[in-house]
């Protein structure tokens, strides 16, 4: 089979000692940032986008891969022995997870957690290996009109799902969109937003805006409301084996857990909040053990996990076959693509072959890596929660710092950096998300360049917008996604 | 390591004041967006799309949705500030707390070139403990300048440009 070929091509270009060398790597921070407070996948990518030029493009996003998916085993650790769900993906595997840590179950949750991780991140790479390469040949066919109208999909999607308000979600998405248009216009040459500032005339970077929110924002906001109270790590008894029983309990969650996982992280707007929760409840009503549900329920800690992970698998799909992100980790590798000079999408698995199945392959081996790198060496990764919250907070900032200044060298993106920071807090205190400014940022400047391309093409009449099959389904799919839960409230009011 | 002592919250519950300037914020980039396009040339246009389409559009949704939040507002919409680890939303803003944070990030605009990274990273270092309560500072100083200089060292092996140690001393 041609997949097959390209995969097994794959592994030669993921399997070169470098290459397993930066998937440890990745693999390794990965895990690291997920255990730690303050420090997400998407903040670290960003962060390690500078150092990444020298290393190459294939090494880098192999790295990345491990940082990805490390950050999703790492986060489940926390979960369960100190009950804070590093993301909201985790929150679940908290709720269960830490209620067995403290019957004195925290090994079973810790390996059910892990392997379930392993078993998801598997099959749903396996998933990404045979469905991305039909998407890839699809989106051959797309027109300006259908990658606009898609845009607009992936716009409105993440204003309305994330965060609890509509119109915050949009507004940020909408200042996104204002950042994206700051810099030279590529089609006229045209300075656009940049009010003089000649370091405006790049635009404004993805990793600087990127880097404000989630680090500087996340510290002056941290700082300014510190609960400062000492983790009470639940301390792992026992082995690190399952039982007979906690095995059974476990399989069938983690095949449930993947199956709604996946295509929903694919889905623009899916995050990982929706399937795990989706997944919870599902085992909750099909166990045997219904009483358990609050109180240690192992299923509770399997099916969400294996959700979380694979809907991790789940956002490659559209960020490589169409060059779409569908959440912030995402918009960041997008970002990193665009700095090595490559444009995600069909024409990457022609012209990148090695990069794109390089990368599949590196994500098998990733994942049996973070198998044994959580289970056995569960201790150590526990001692990182020893440092001490201001000081690691402070280190955050440092490495913030270094790398906004190390990008540019410019006083003028540290003044954005603590301006944005500014910003990011406020968002923070008025419960405005974040992600869809990201994704304004970056999908901007693409959803512009197609829409002008097909008003060009269509003499500037706006039919040409929805003259295709596939971009009315796009738009007509954005129109139910922003008027349909209005719909239901209104409907139950009358109700 | 020395507890911060919790700010103090007032004993009667106070209703939260209304956040007008948030709608007038978003209302006021919206403007910004359309003068911004306003300004642009309309010679570079063809077929009556032009580079100031997509800043007018967003100018407009800006000032679309800001009013909306403005309406929002007057209904009493509420605002609850986001949990994350380590902090609440619920706890009461600590102004000191925020002002030596927000310190922290600005320094590095002043001190950066003349002073270099590692000593500038010292002070934002010490400047975020003690915003969270550390007053540690000789030791935080300590490791600040520890954690600047040898991110300086082992990132510019790696091909940042990341200035010299000390430029103000030619080092």
């Amino acid at each position: 089979m041609d997949t097959l070929g390209l995969l097994l091509q794959g592994f030669d270009v993921a399997l070169t000692p470098t290459n397993l060398f930066w998937a440890l790597v990745g693999s390794t921070l990965g895990t690291a940032i997920g255990i730690l407070p303050g420090i997400g996948p998407a903040l670290t990518i960003a962060l390690l986008l500078p150092v990444t030029v020298s290393v190459g493009p294939v090494s880098a996003f192999i790295m990345f891969a491990g940082v990805l998916y490390g950050a999703m085993y790492g986060g489940s650790t926390t979960s369960i022995l100190i009950n804070t769900p590093g993301e909201a993906g985790s929150m679940m595997t908290a709720l269960e997870g830490n209620k067995m840590a403290r019957a004195g179950r925290g090994a079973a949750a810790l390996a059910t957690a892990a392997i379930g991780s392993f078993v998801a991140g598997t099959l749903a790479t396996l998933a990404l290996t045979f469905a991305a390469p039909y998407i890839a040949e699809l989106a051959f066919y797309f027109k300006p009109a259908d990658y606009f109208a898609l845009t607009i999909l992936a716009f409105t999607s993440v204003a309305v799902v994330m965060g609890s308000s509509r119109v915050r979600g949009f507004i940020a998405l909408f200042i996104g969109l204002a950042f994206g248009v700051m810099g030279i216009d590529t089609m006229t040459g045209q300075p656009r937003m940049t009010f003089g500032f000649a370091d405006l005339l790049d635009g404004m970077e993805l990793t600087v805006v990127l880097v404000s929110l989630f680090a500087v924002g996340e510290i002056i906001y941290v700082a300014s409301r510190y609960r400062n109270q000492k983790d009470e790590i639940v301390s792992v008894k026992g082995g690190i084996l399952m039982s007979k029983s906690d095995w059974k309990r476990s399989f069938m969650p983690w095949i449930r857990g993947t199956a709604i996982g996946f295509p929903m992280g694919a889905l623009p707007g899916g995050g990982s909040e929706i399937p795990t929760m989706l997944s919870y409840t599902l085992e909750k009503n099909l166990s045997k053990h219904k009483e358990e549900f609050g109180k240690g329920a192992i299923e509770g800690v399997a099916g969400p996990e294996a959700a979380n992970n694979a809907a991790a698998a789940g956002i490659l799909v559209p960020l490589l076959t169409l060059g779409l992100p569908t959440s912030a980790t995402a918009a960041i590798l997008l970002a990193a693509f665009q700095n090595f000079g490559l444009q995600p999408g069909p024409f990457l698995f022609t012209s990148n072959p090695e990069l794109v199945w390089g990368l599949i392959a590196s994500l098998y081996i990733g994942n049996a890596m973070l198998l044994v790198l959580n289970l056995p060496l569960i201790g150590i990764w526990v001692k990182l929660l020893l440092i001490p919250k201001p000081q690691l907070y402070a280190g955050i900032l440092v490495f913030a710092m270094i790398g906004i200044w190390g990008v540019s060298g410019s006083v003028f993106d540290l003044a954005c950096m603590t301006l944005i920071g500014l910003m990011g807090y406020v968002m923070r205190v008025y419960d405005f998300p974040i992600p869809p400014l990201l994704i304004g940022l970056i999908l901007g400047p693409m959803a512009e360049n197609q829409l002008r391309t097909a008003l060009a093409a269509g003499q500037g009449n706006p039919a040409v917008l929805v003259e295709s099959p596939m971009s009315i389904t796009f738009l007509a799919i954005s129109f139910l996604f922003l008027f349909v839960p209005f719909l239901i409230r209104r409907l139950r009011a009358v109700a | 390591m020395p507890n911060k002592a919790a700010s103090s919250s007032p004993t009667t519950p106070q209703p939260p004041a209304k956040p007008w300037w948030l709608g007038l914020v978003v209302v006021l980039m919206g403007a910004i967006c359309l003068y911004a396009a306003n300004e642009l040339a309309n010679t570079a246009r063809y077929s009556a799309i032009g580079p100031g389409l997509f800043v007018t559009a967003t100018g407009i949704g800006l000032i679309l949705l800001g009013l909306l939040l403005l309406i929002q507002i007057a209904r009493g919409e509420k605002f609850e500030p986001q949990d994350t680890e380590n902090a609440e939303g619920d706890t009461p803003m600590d102004k000191r707390a925020f002002f030596i944070a927000l310190a922290a990030a600005l320094v590095p605009v002043f001190i950066i070139e003349l002073l270099g990274l590692p000593i500038t990273a010292m002070v934002s270092f010490t400047l975020v403990t003690l915003a969270f309560g550390s007053t540690q500072i000789v030791l935080n100083l300590l490791v600040g300048f520890i954690l600047g200089s040898a991110s300086w060292y082992l990132f510019s092996l790696l091909g940042l440009q990341l200035g010299d140690f000390i430029p103000l001393l030619g080092i």
